[in-house]
Parts: structure tokens; C-alpha cells; sequence
């Protein structure tokens, strides 16, 4: 009981919090919310910690918060990791708001609603009702959207960003509501508890019909193609700490959300659904990963980079459902073990990513890596952190990312062989699409990282660029810290994560994975020693830099220039850019990009065989917006033009349709009556 | 290379390959690039004809990379800088930048008359000066052309093989 009384106190000082935010003073208001959600978090993590500890749900009742329905809370195992999660990214990402609050966080507005977006944020992991459940996701949805516009004043692409962000999300809470509804219609009963227990005798039809619209629903959220496109037009625009958290955070509860109908409340599914699922993430990993590789601007980069990493959690959950289906509990869970941790790993690291991101545009005003450059030399500590957490995105031992991908890989190639035909064709080619994501995010963050880190300063504003506040610092350093530990030691985590997986597939027996220091998958050849791996690394970093010392020749090393083929005129503007380093990845993929290039030459007017100047534009915008979503724009704005015709604004017009319309129901009454 | 003496060697080899005597050691007194020297060929505004001898002494007949030289694409993947032709105003900035860009120990060896001391180009309104002139030489080759064995024999002084 003390464990439920610590959720509502959670909710109580978040709730406070966004109190504090909207009527302290300006001066006050952002470090007071801070402590305030802070200790929301601390109160919200005790009580994820116990229920994963002890395995017993917490459930918490009440009729008179909200008429009708009342509210029911269950915080189980499986949401008890999603809170932990959303902690981790809430903490760090509140300590860096008090740095960066003048820069659009210190509004009373904002100071009010963004503690409100964690508490929501917390909460949807606990809901144990349909009707609660929406109130959070809706209360989640429309804090995030507000957060989007604190900027809307200054930039017209924050307020177009928003209403991008406000109907996906919306399209997507109405294909929710419907499943549940449906769900619930078919229960007698509108609490999880209920649906879980009658959802498994439904006629298959409308089961395949719940889980399709939560796919859409949930996959709108978390960002899966082709409903990404919010992702990198919103993330860009809201301030750094919310788009740390919208990334970090809020997209993995879209995969809570699939985990929870497809696992949870409907108990799995046929083949087929799950095939839908891991293509889905094949899809957004390849386009997210091809996006990242190819984007200039830093925080559009870091987005499409979140549609790949959550295209590889849906490929896992795909997988785990694949293998439920096909009678492979121990490989279910293994894929499943792998999704929870890919989502850890991507919080810390998007997270860190993000925020540094934040300290980029914050010291030069600017997020387009065209226009950055040399920051390492004049942001040491941010320009460090960001490498590693690039270090970590990229999957390199001994930091977190490869974990994650080391056992999604272990699932993926020891079910090669289920010996179902459509696993068969499907697993292969996700391991394919695995590996070229890989490949993909390490030319992405390779470009983040090279281009706006070293090199020399491409603008004023960059050669002008000073460290950012220590809490700043210290916030990436937190989530950087996360990474190393879940990269030297994932084993810390696996015991809960293995008991959030045992409740999303209860039938379960053996454990997966060996607990100890090293890794071990049960029952499978998969051994991994993170420890050991750390261990030798360091030894060898160690070893080669002292040896190198020891040998070395010349004590001083000569500085001269960097090479430039000797022209007598070399700026910093003919560095490798952004640009040009995406263009071979952009020429390959170019049937997928489809980027328009547009070459313009003036010739002098005496003669054309003298150029006066040219110019060249390159621009890769999202070809799923500009060929499934644009057609779609067209239509509705052409339905909108039709139906002005009904309403020109002519009173006499407006009392004849009162007329007819009475006219109708009277003749209607007549006929039947 | 007069056409005749060409078809001369060719008529003379079963190998394609000139057979050349042994390596004069007294050339150089670094002993630091001995048995490798990798080369970046300046040209600092030659007539191109030390660049056809060049050439030729990297292509089948003469084959200097039996020698351990080598021509590679950067001053930075260099050993040495091969500069012919009197330094032009053009050339004087990017034959001091490509020197000052090889990675030291390093050679600069002045291929032809006009890199030692301009030649027939001496006093040239577009001439600086001569190759030592700018930056220090380490080998100078005369001739004008020199003659490819005359090269050759140049860089197996520094390569000693």
C-alpha cells in the first residue's frame, strides 16, 4: 500500500510542480518546478523499483476523480520499466531547462506545462483503464504540443511543425480510442483487467482490427513510417529539454502502447500481424537511418535518427511476436529483452544527443551543420559527451548501443531458423535491413560529429562559441554516464527487464539470460563480456598510447597548415561540408531520397563562354510527406473549398436551410409516423 | 630521348627494362629515406620536358620503382618533392605550401636546369627565381632535359638501392 500512496504522491508534486511553474515569479518559477518534478520523479521510481522488485502490481481505484468512469491505476512490471525509463530522460532533461531556461523555457506558460508533460509522461505507463488511459495519452499529446509552440512567435516553421505534430497525433489518439472502444465494447468492461480476460475469445476479425488501428495509433506516436513526419519537423522546433524527452521518452511509450494491446491486452496474434509490425520497423530504420545520413540540420538529423532507432525496437517486436506465434517462447522473450533494452539505450543516448544539440544552438545560434564547426576546441566538455553518446548511437563497444544490437542480433540470427516459412523470408531480411541501419547511422553521426565538431569554424557564430553552463554539462554528463554503465554493466538492468518481459508474455518459463557478470542467452550459443570487452579496450587505448610515447622520434610535432592542394587562398568554406559529405549516400539512395537539385548558371552578357556566377541548391525533403501526405492535403483542402459554398455568409440562405431542414424531419414524422 | 635512341633499346632488350649499373653511395649523407622515397611531383612552370623524362623513368623502360621511388598523389603520403621548371609567380606559394606539407625527414630534389638556376627562363617577367631560391634543396639534377639514367641515378643515391 505504501508503494501505491508513493504514485499518487508522484502525481500530486508533479501536479504542484506545474502549480509552482504558473504562479511563482519569473526568477523562481523554473528552479522551484524543477524541485518539485524532481521529487515527482524520485517518488514515481521508488514505486517502478518496488513493483519490480517484489513483481506485485500496484492498483490504485478511485470513482471521483473523473465522472462516469472513475480512475483506475496499475502500475505492473512492464509499465513499472517504462517509468524508469521516462526518469532517467526526465531528470537530466530537467536539470538542463534551469540552463536553458531563457531561452523560451522561463515563460509562465511554458514553467507550468512542462512539468505537466512529465507528470503525463510518468502517469500513461500506470493507467490500468481505457478512459484513464486516454486522459493521459491526450493530456501527454497536447503538453508536448504546447511545448512545440513555445517559439511559435518567432518562426513560422514551429507553428507549421505543431499543426503537422497536432493531427498525426490526433489521427493517431482517434485510431486508439476506436480499438479500445471496441475492446471495451466486447468486455463488459473498460478497465485492462477486463479487456485482458475477454480479449482472447474475440472472433479474430476484430481483433486484427484492434491491433491494426493501435499499429497506426501507437506507431503515429512513436514515430514508425509513414507516420514519421512530424518527428523531424517538431523535434527541430521545440526547446532542446522537450525534445529530449518527446524522443527519449514519449516515443517509446508508442511501443509500450503496441507491447501493451498486442501482448497485454490481446495476448498475442497470428503471424501476420507481427509480419506487419517488423516491416513497419524494417521500413523506419532503413528511412530514418537514410534521412539521418542525409540531413544538414543537427536536431533533423538526431529526429530521423529516432525514427531508426525506433524502427529497430518495432523490428524486435515484431520479431517477439513472430516467435510467440510460432511457438518460440524463449526467443520471444529474447527479442522482447532486446526491445526494452534498445529503448533504454536509445533514451540515454538520444537523450544526451539532443540535449547537446540544445548547447550547439544555444552557444551559436544554429543547428545547420553547414554553418558549425571547430566546436570541440571551443566546447570541450559538450563536444566530448556528444562524441561519445555518437560513439554509443553507433553501437561500439563497450558503450550501451551495442548491447542493445548485440541482442537484437542474437534473436534475430538464432531464430533464422523457426522453420516458418514467412520467418524464414522475414528474419533474414531484417538482419539485412539491421545491418544496414548500422551502417547508415554511423555515416550519420560520423557527419554530426566530423562536421560540427572538428574542422575549423564555418561562421562568425561558431568562431564565437563559448562552453555552456556547468547544469547544462552536467545534465548530458548524467545521460552520458547512463551509457557507459548500461554498456560496461547491462546486466544491472536485466533483471527488471526480464520481469517487465515475463508480463507481456506470461508463458514464459526458464530465464533468458544468464544473471552475473557476463552475458549469457539460456539455452542459446550468445555470450557477450561487456566487463571484459571494456576491460581489454582500455588496456589496449592504454597500451598503444604509452607505446607510442615510448617509440616516438620526434618529441614535438611540427604544426603546419592543413593540406589544400597549396592554393594561395584556403578558407574555411572549402572544408568537406555536411553536404558533401551526404552526397555519396545521397547518390546511391537516390530512388529513395529523390532529392531535388537545382543548377544555376549566369553567364556574362558579353559571352556565354564566361561565367558570371552559379548557383546550387540541394534540398532532400521527405518523399513519403511529398507523396502520401501532400495528395492527401489536396483533397481535404479541395473538400474544405466545396463545402464554403454551404456557408457564403448570406443570412436569407442560412434561415432557408432551417426551413428545409424543419420541412424534412415534419415530412419524416409524417411518413412514419 | 631522341626517337632513335628509343627504338635502339627497344631493338637491343629481351628484357624492356634498361639494366643499370650499381648505385654511386656518395650522392646523399642522409641515410633517412635509404631503401623507400616517395615522391610529389611540383611543377613549378616547366616547358614540360623534364616532365616527359619523368615519365619515362617511371614508365616500363626505365622503371624507377624497382628502385624503391615511387610517385604518390599528396606532399602528405611523400618522402620528397620532385620540382621542375623555374618557379613561377603562381607556382611560389604552392611549391613552398607543398614543401612545408611533406612530413619531414624529407627531400627536395631540383629536377632540369631551370629548377636549378631558371635556365633559358632566367629574368622572365613571370619568374620568381630559381627552385633553391624559395625552399631548400637537397638534390639537384642538371640537364636540359637530363637524361632519365641521370635521374635515375639521383634517386638511388638517396635510396641507395
Amino acid at each position: 500500500m505504501t508503494a501505491g500512496v508513493l504514485v499518487v504522491v508522484g502525481a500530486l508534486l508533479g501536479l504542484g510542480a506545474a502549480t509552482a511553474g504558473a504562479s511563482l515569479p519569473r526568477g523562481l518559477r523554473v528552479p522551484a518546478a524543477a524541485a518539485l518534478i524532481w521529487a515527482a520523479c524520485g517518488c514515481e521510481a521508488a514505486a517502478a523499483v518496488h513493483v519490480l522488485a517484489t513483481g506485485r502490481p500496484i492498483v490504485l481505484r478511485s470513482t471521483e476523480l473523473l465522472p462516469l468512469t472513475g480512475v483506475t491505476l496499475v502500475l505492473n512490471t512492464l509499465g513499472g520499466v517504462f517509468v524508469l525509463l521516462v526518469v532517467m530522460v526526465a531528470v537530466p532533461a530537467v536539470l538542463y531547462g534551469i540552463g536553458y531556461a531563457r531561452h523560451g523555457l522561463d515563460t509562465r506558460t511554458a514553467a507550468c506545462v512542462f512539468p505537466l508533460f512529465i507528470t503525463a509522461l510518468f502517469l500513461v505507463p500506470t493507467a490500468g483503464s481505457v478512459a484513464t488511459f486516454m486522459v493521459l495519452w491526450e493530456l501527454m499529446a497536447l503538453t508536448s504540443l504546447l511545448l512545440v509552440l513555445v517559439d511559435h512567435g518567432r518562426s513560422e516553421a514551429s507553428r507549421s511543425a505543431a499543426t503537422w505534430y497536432a493531427v498525426l497525433t490526433h489521427v493517431g489518439a482517434a485510431a486508439i480510442l476506436i480499438g479500445f472502444l471496441i475492446l471495451a465494447a466486447h468486455s463488459g468492461g473498460q478497465t485492462f483487467a477486463a479487456i485482458a480476460v475477454h480479449a482472447r475469445h474475440l472472433a479474430s476479425g476484430v481483433r486484427a482490427l484492434v491491433f491494426m488501428l493501435a499499429l497506426v495509433g501507437f506507431g503515429s506516436k512513436a514515430g514508425a513510417v509513414p507516420f514519421h513526419v512530424w518527428l523531424p519537423k517538431a523535434h527541430p522546433e521545440a526547446p532542446s529539454p522537450v525534445s529530449a524527452l518527446m524522443s527519449g521518452a514519449m516515443v517509446a511509450l508508442g511501443v509500450y502502447g503496441i507491447v501493451l494491446v498486442g501482448d497485454d491486452l490481446l495476448g498475442g496474434g497470428p503471424v501476420w500481424w507481427w509480419l506487419v509490425v517488423l516491416v513497419l520497423g524494417g521500413a523506419s530504420a532503413l528511412f530514418g537511418s537514410l534521412h539521418a545520413a542525409s540531413s544538414t540540420d543537427l536536431k533533423r538529423l538526431l529526429a530521423y535518427s529516432t525514427t531508426d532507432n525506433i524502427g529497430l525496437v518495432l523490428l524486435a517486436v515484431g520479431a517477439a511476436g513472430l516467435f510467440d506465434a510460432t511457438r518460440h517462447p524463449l526467443l520471444a522473450a529474447l527479442s522482447l529483452v532486446s526491445a526494452l533494452v534498445l529503448l533504454f539505450n536509445h533514451a540515454a543516448f538520444k537523450g544526451a544527443l539532443f540535449l547537446s544539440a540544445g548547447s550547439v544552438q544555444a552557444a551559436t545560434g544554429s543547428r545547420d551543420l553547414d554553418r558549425l564547426g571547430g566546436l570541440l576546441r571551443r566546447m570541450p566538455q559538450t563536444g566530448a559527451l556528444f562524441l561519445v553518446a555518437s560513439a554509443a548511437i553507433c553501437a561500439l563497444p563497450p558503450l550501451n548501443g551495442f548491447i542493445g544490437e548485440w541482442l537484437l542480433f542474437q534473436s534475430l540470427l538464432h531464430g533464422a531458423a523457426i522453420g516458418s516459412t514467412a520467418g524464414d523470408i522475414a528474419i533474414p531480411l531484417a538482419v539485412a535491413a539491421l545491418a544496414l541501419t548500422a551502417g547508415l547511422s554511423v555515416v550519420a553521426f560520423v557527419k554530426a560529429v566530423g562536421i560540427g565538431f572538428l574542422g575549423r569554424p564555418r561562421s562568425a557564430s561558431a568562431d564565437e562559441a563559448t562552453e555552456v553552463p556547468g547544469t547544462m554539462r552536467v545534465a548530458v554528463g548524467l545521460l552520458v554516464a547512463v551509457c557507459v554503465v548500461l554498456g560496461v554493466a547491462p546486466t544491472l538492468i536485466f533483471p527488471a527487464v526480464e520481469r517487465a518481459v515475463r508480463t507481456a508474455l506470461p508463458g514464459l518459463r526458464t530465464p533468458v539470460l544468464a544473471h552475473g557478470v557476463d552475458l549469457q542467452v539460456v539455452g542459446l550459443r550468445g555470450m557477450l563480456a561487456p566487463a571484459a570487452l571494456a576491460g581489454s579496450l582500455a588496456i589496449a587505448v592504454v597500451g598503444v598510447m604509452v607505446l607510442r610515447r615510448a617509440l616516438s622520434r620526434q618529441p614535438t610535432p611540427r604544426v603546419v597548415e592543413a593540406w589544400g592542394c597549396g592554393r594561395q587562398l584556403q578558407t574555411a568554406r572549402m572544408q568537406y561540408t555536411a553536404t558533401s559529405f551526404a552526397e555519396p549516400v545521397q547518390r546511391v539512395f537516390d530512388d529513395v531520397l529523390r532529392p531535388v537539385q537545382d543548377l544555376d548558371v549566369t553567364h556574362v552578357a558579353e559571352s556565354r563562354y564566361v561565367i558570371e556566377s552559379v548557383t546550387f541548391a540541394n534540398t532532400v525533403d521527405d518523399a513519403i510527406e511529398r507523396g502520401l501526405y501532400a495528395p492527401v492535403i489536396r483533397v481535404v483542402r479541395h473538400w474544405g473549398q466545396l463545402s464554403r459554398r454551404l456557408q457564403p455568409g448570406s443570412v436569407h440562405r442560412y434561415l432557408a436551410y432551417g426551413l428545409g431542414a424543419l420541412v424534412i424531419v415534419l415530412v419524416a414524422v409524417a411518413v412514419m409516423g | 630521348m631522341s626517337l632513335s635512341e628509343l627504338g635502339r633499346v627497344l631493338w637491343r632488350s629481351r628484357r624492356v627494362t634498361e639494366p643499370l649499373g650499381s648505385v654511386d653511395a656518395s650522392t646523399s649523407g642522409s641515410r633517412d629515406l635509404v631503401g623507400s622515397l616517395q615522391l610529389r611531383h611540383v611543377d613549378a612552370g616547366s616547358c614540360n620536358g623534364c616532365e616527359i623524362e619523368i615519365a619515362s623513368v617511371f614508365g616500363p623502360v626505365y622503371d624507377a620503382e624497382r628502385f624503391g621511388t615511387r610517385l604518390v598523389a599528396s606532399p602528405r603520403h611523400a618522402d620528397g618533392v620532385l620540382v621542375t621548371g623555374p618557379v613561377t609567380r603562381n607556382m611560389a606559394v604552392p611549391l613552398i605550401k607543398t614543401v612545408e606539407a611533406t612530413p619531414q625527414p624529407r627531400v627536395v630534389i631540383a629536377v632540369g636546369d631551370c629548377a636549378h638556376d631558371c635556365g633559358v627562363f632566367r629574368g622572365g617577367y613571370g619568374v620568381v627565381g630559381s627552385v633553391s631560391d624559395l625552399v631548400p634543396v637537397d638534390v639537384s639534377i642538371p640537364g636540359c632535359p637530363p637524361h632519365p639514367t641521370a635521374i635515375i641515378e639521383a634517386l638511388r643515391g638517396i635510396t641507395r638501392r
